[in-house]
Order: structure tokens, then C-alpha cells, then sequence
């Protein structure tokens, strides 16, 4: 696994898209944070340490009205990891490099993981870095842990899926597309029929029936782990009740390891 | 040094058979040219070997499979395609990616680099390479553990004249190290000069096994030629061997006979013989003969000298 390792982390040290891709989040965040807290920092009534944290941090995720960019864009690294073995003929080279296909795919799983999450915690850093710069308060310790904890466990989670979806496809092309639509229109489509089909049920704002599906979407409810107040609770009058961060992180997580199983057992039997 | 064992190896697709049932040894200290027409499961057969594909059979590599190899780059080199690498990495980060789990220095990554004669241009981008330098990365790549064996599949692929011959040369080289090189090529005259052994293929069945000489005797292509004043007197004396003969400018060509059958059935039907030359098959002509029915393409032929 070490020998693995070591490869893995030349593979990431040596490609430009690594760079750009973590350059791209943290520069995002970056500027969008420093631009906030400064809006905040002259505001009349200036947010809450908690608050002020909450929304620097995700770049507004946390009021549930926007996606998590910076996932987004770490989460290309998890499709990378795996995508560029297709794009570009590697497997094989990678194979007779490290024969064992099981440790393989567990480097890439790990070595994925441990870049998302370093992104992300440069990420919030740097949010942390604009609440001092512009005098805010800063956020309880609590906060800083719990929102700190439900980002990065997402980005790494959204970043593996991206890895298990090139895995699945062996397409790179293809991953990204699934990385970019599953979270943003297909749970959207998804979330959209079921209401329609809710609101015009004889029971509309009942917990019960079809409706249960909806806190089951795994990005979605993976979000809960870094949303604070969301759209959601504008729909509980349907009976939409989501799981809160611990349940729908583990939702998440579920979905994430149920695809990596299904394509470490396809990787694991495909022909190279 | 490693005994390369193939052991029924088989691959299909589908309801197709791609390989079938491939038993072979690559020996130390040979270069064992692999041969088949487009289609024959050659690559295949590679991929099988290394376990890349997933099929039947087993290969070892003095005893051992590729998968319970400790470091397999130190063991076996390879190269299985062109251009198997990202274009925006460049070439020397290429090899230093492969090189770190086998725990392989930066020192001969260098001297792997140099040997391909890629020093100049090691931080370059290989997308930007022509397909002779991106196979002579992928050779490069093949040897970077000092391997005791060699597997190419079509390694001279884009190569210039001077880069076969200088590939000729340096695979030569390493099989009179004594290591075992397995090599697939299309271009048979390369391989005339280049190989010791051959395993050719058709429609991923064995057709041959063995030394280049006997594939060639054993083509029954070889002739005779013989220049004598007294034909009329040696047609009979021929006929009397079984052997069948054409004229062609003077000279009998003469199949299915030796050229000591030839001189004794001569001296006893006293013929004067003037010249005696036997002429072996090429490996092309020996190839063509063997695959004849086992090509999996085969283009529409010209009829009537027309195209």
C-alpha cells in the first residue's frame, strides 16, 4: 500500500490539473470570502461569529440557496484520479507498475481523500483568515468544529464519487457530466416530481408515502452537514422532513461507498 | 535469469475466441519473435501474460506470476501500447511516477532516459512527441527496473530506420545479457535478423513454436537452384527423388529435394552439375505460408491485374 502511495502522490505532484484545480478553489474562496467579510465587516448590523463563519466558509451553502462550489471543483481531482487512467491509456501502464488492483483503487480512494480534504480545510482557513482580517467575531468552537467537520467530510465524499463514477464509466468525459448532474438536476428532477405528485395527493402535508424518498437523495442529504438554515424547511408544510447533518452525512456516505464497492468490483474484474 | 512459462492461455469476447489455448517458453538469453497477422490475439496474449486481461491460463515468470512479483518492474518490462502516458506530464515525471513504487532512483531514470536518447528533451511534454519518441519513452519505460525480461508489443512502431536499427541492436544486447525478450512485430524482415525462437499465431491458435530455422525448414519453401548443361538428363534422376522442378532462366529450380539428394542422384545418372545452391524460405514467404488461412482481415485482392 505504501508502494502505492508513493506512486499516487507522484502522479499528483507531477500533473498540472492537480495545481489548477486546488489553485481554482482556493482563489475562488479566496476572493468571494474576503469580498463578504468586508461587505460584513461594514455592514450596520454585522452577523454573528457563527453566522459570519457559516457563510464565509461555504460561500453561502450554508443558507441551503447555493451548492458547495469548492466542492465542485476538488471534486474533478476524485474523477482525475481515476479518469486520466482511461483518457490517456495509463491503466496499463499503472498495472505493471502495481499489479495489486485492490491496492490500486484503495491508494486512489485515500490519496483522493486526503487532497479534498487538504483543499477544503484551506478553504475554510481562508474564510477563517477573512473574519480576522475584518475584525469579526469569530465563531464558537463548536461551529468551527461541527461546519469545519460536515465541509470537508462532504467534499472528500463528493470528490470519491467523482473517482467511483470514472471507475464505473471508465470514461472521463462521462464522470465529470454524472459528477456535475447527479447532485444539481437529476436530485433536482427527482425532488421536483415527488412534490408534484405529493402536493396533489389526498394527503399533501403528510409526512409519509412517496415523500420519505426525498431525504434519501444522497448529495442532498449529505448537504445537511454543512446546512444551516435551508429551502428545505420552506417545504416542511409537504411533510419534507430531512435528516439533520449526522443522518444525512451518513445517507451520503452510504451512497458514496455503495458506488466505490460497485466499481472496485468492476475494476477488480474488467479487463485493463 | 527468467524462464517465461505460458500455460493455455485463452480469452474470448463474447461468443468470439480471441486466444486459444497458448502454451509457449521465452528461454534467457534469446529474443523470441511473436508473429500473427492483424487480429491474431497477439496483444491480447500479452495482456493475458501480465494480467491485465482477464482469461484463462497462467504465465510465470520463473515460477512466479506477474501479480506475486515483489517490485514487478524490476522483474518484467513492458510495453503494450503507444503512447501510454499524459500528455502534459512530462517525460522524466513519467518515469519517476512509475519508478516510486518500485522504489527505482532518480539515477536510472536518468540513465533509462539517456539510453533512448530522450536526455533532451526528458522535460518535454510527450504530448507534443512524434510516435517514434513516444515509443522510445514507452521503451524506456519497459527498462527502467533493469528487468531480467522484456515483453514489446511492436516496440519499433513509428520508429525511423536508424531507431530499428538502433532497437535491433539493443535488444540483442540485453538477450546476450541472458535475459528472455518476448517481441511482436509486423515488420518480418526486422524480425529475420532480430529473433532467435518464434511463437506465431493465427486466429489466436498456435501455428509454430520453436527456432526461426526450423519455422523456415519446416515451411517447406526451401529450393534448389541448379545450373547444369545435362537437364534432360537429371529430369528423370528428379522425378526419381519425388521432387518437382521449374526452369527458369536456365536454372532448375528444384522443391521437395535436398541439395545433397540432388548432387548424389547426379553423380549416379552422371550429370554434370555446374551449380548447386540451396535457398531457404524467407521469414515472410514462411509466414505468408503459415498464416495463409488465419488472417482475420483480409483485403479484397486485385483480379486480372486490376485493382
Amino acid at each position: 500500500m505504501i508502494d502505492a502511495l508513493r506512486y499516487e502522490f507522484v502522479r499528483l505532484r507531477t500533473i498540472r490539473s492537480t495545481y489548477w484545480l486546488v489553485g481554482l478553489a482556493v482563489t475562488f474562496q479566496l476572493i468571494m470570502s474576503m469580498l463578504i467579510a468586508w461587505r460584513m465587516s461594514v455592514a450596520a448590523d454585522p452577523p454573528s461569529g457563527d453566522n459570519a463563519f457559516d457563510i464565509l466558509a461555504t460561500i453561502g451553502a450554508s443558507t441551503g440557496l447555493a451548492p458547495l462550489f469548492i466542492a465542485y471543483i476538488i471534486g474533478l481531482v476524485g474523477v482525475f484520479s481515476m479518469g486520466h487512467e482511461y483518457r490517456h491509456g495509463m491503466i496499463r501502464a499503472t498495472l505493471t507498475a502495481l499489479p495489486s488492483r485492490g491496492t490500486v483503487f484503495a491508494a486512489k480512494v485515500v490519496s483522493t481523500a486526503i487532497v479534498s480534504a487538504l483543499a477544503a480545510l484551506g478553504c475554510i482557513a481562508i474564510a477563517l483568515a477573512g473574519q480576522l482580517i475584518f475584525g469579526l467575531d469569530l465563531p464558537s468552537g463548536s461551529e468551527l468544529t461541527n461546519l469545519t467537520g460536515g465541509t470537508v467530510i462532504f467534499a472528500v465524499l463528493f470528490s470519491l464519487s467523482g473517482l467511483a463514477y470514472a471507475a464505473l464509466t471508465r470514461n472521463q468525459t462521462a464522470a465529470v457530466a454524472l459528477l456535475m448532474l447527479v447532485p444539481t438536476v437529476v436530485e433536482q428532477i427527482i425532488k421536483a416530481i415527488i412534490l408534484a405528485i405529493k402536493s396533489t395527493s389526498d394527503d399533501p402535508r403528510g409526512t409519509g408515502g412517496l415523500v420519505q424518498i426525498l431525504k434519501y437523495l444522497p448529495y442532498d442529504a449529505g448537504g445537511q452537514m454543512y446546512t444551516r438554515a435551508s429551502i428545505e424547511d420552506l417545504l416542511s408544510f409537504l411533510g419534507v422532513a430531512p435528516f439533520g447533518p449526522v443522518g444525512g452525512g451518513l445517507v451520503m456516505a452510504v451512497f458514496v461507498g455503495a458506488l466505490l464497492g460497485g466499481s472496485y468490483t468492476l475494476f477488480i474484474r474488467r479487463d485493463a | 535469469m527468467a524462464l517465461i512459462m505460458a500455460r493455455g492461455l485463452g480469452k474470448s469476447y463474447g461468443s468470439t475466441r480471441a486466444v486459444h489455448d497458448l502454451s509457449f517458453e521465452v528461454h534467457p538469453g534469446s529474443v523470441t519473435g511473436f508473429l500473427g497477422p492483424n487480429g491474431s490475439g497477439k496483444s491480447t496474449t500479452m495482456r493475458l501474460m501480465l494480467g491485465l486481461d482477464r482469461g484463462e491460463g497462467v504465465t510465470t515468470f520463473d515460477g512466479l506470476t506477474f501479480a506475486q512479483l515483489d517490485r514487478p518492474m524490476r522483474h518484467v518490462g513492458a510495453l503494450l501500447e503507444a503512447k501510454p502516458f499524459h500528455p502534459t506530464r512530462r517525460a522524466r515525471n513519467h518515469l519517476r511516477m512509475l519508478a516510486a513504487p518500485n522504489r527505482i532512483p532518480d539515477r536510472r531514470v536518468d540513465e533509462v532516459l539517456e539510453m533512448v536518447g530522450l536526455t533532451s528533451v526528458s522535460s518535454g511534454k510527450p504530448g507534443k512527441f512524434s510516435l517514434g519518441m513516444g515509443q522510445r519513452l514507452g521503451i524506456a519505460c519497459a527498462l527502467l527496473g533493469d528487468p531480467h525480461t522484456l515483453i514489446l508489443d511492436e516496440p519499433s512502431n513509428g520508429l525511423d530506420p536508424q531507431g530499428i536499427t538502433w532497437l535491433r541492436t539493443l535488444l540483442k544486447h540485453l538477450a546476450s545479457e541472458g535475459r528472455s525478450v518476448l517481441v511482436s512485430s509486423h515488420l518480418l524482415q526486422e524480425m529475420a535478423v532480430l529473433a532467435d525462437e518464434l511463437v506465431v499465431i493465427g486466429r489466436g491458435r498456435m501455428l509454430s513454436n520453436g527456432p526461426v530455422a526450423d519455422f523456415l525448414t519446416g515451411s517447406g519453401l526451401a529450393t534448389v537452384e541448379v545450373r547444369t548443361p545435362d537437364a534432360a538428363l537429371l529430369a528423370p534422376a528428379l522425378a526419381a527423388l519425388e521432387a518437382t522442378f521449374t526452369e527458369v532462366d536456365g536454372v532448375l529450380v528444384v522443391k521437395h529435394a535436398t541439395a545433397e539428394q540432388i548432387g548424389d542422384a547426379a553423380q549416379v545418372a552422371g550429370v554434370r552439375l555446374h551449380q548447386l545452391v540451396t535457398r531457404q524460405a524467407t521469414l515472410e514467404e514462411a509466414f505468408l505460408a503459415a498464416t495463409g488461412m488465419s488472417e482475420e482481415f483480409r483485403g479484397a485482392q486485385a483480379e486480372g491485374g486490376q485493382a
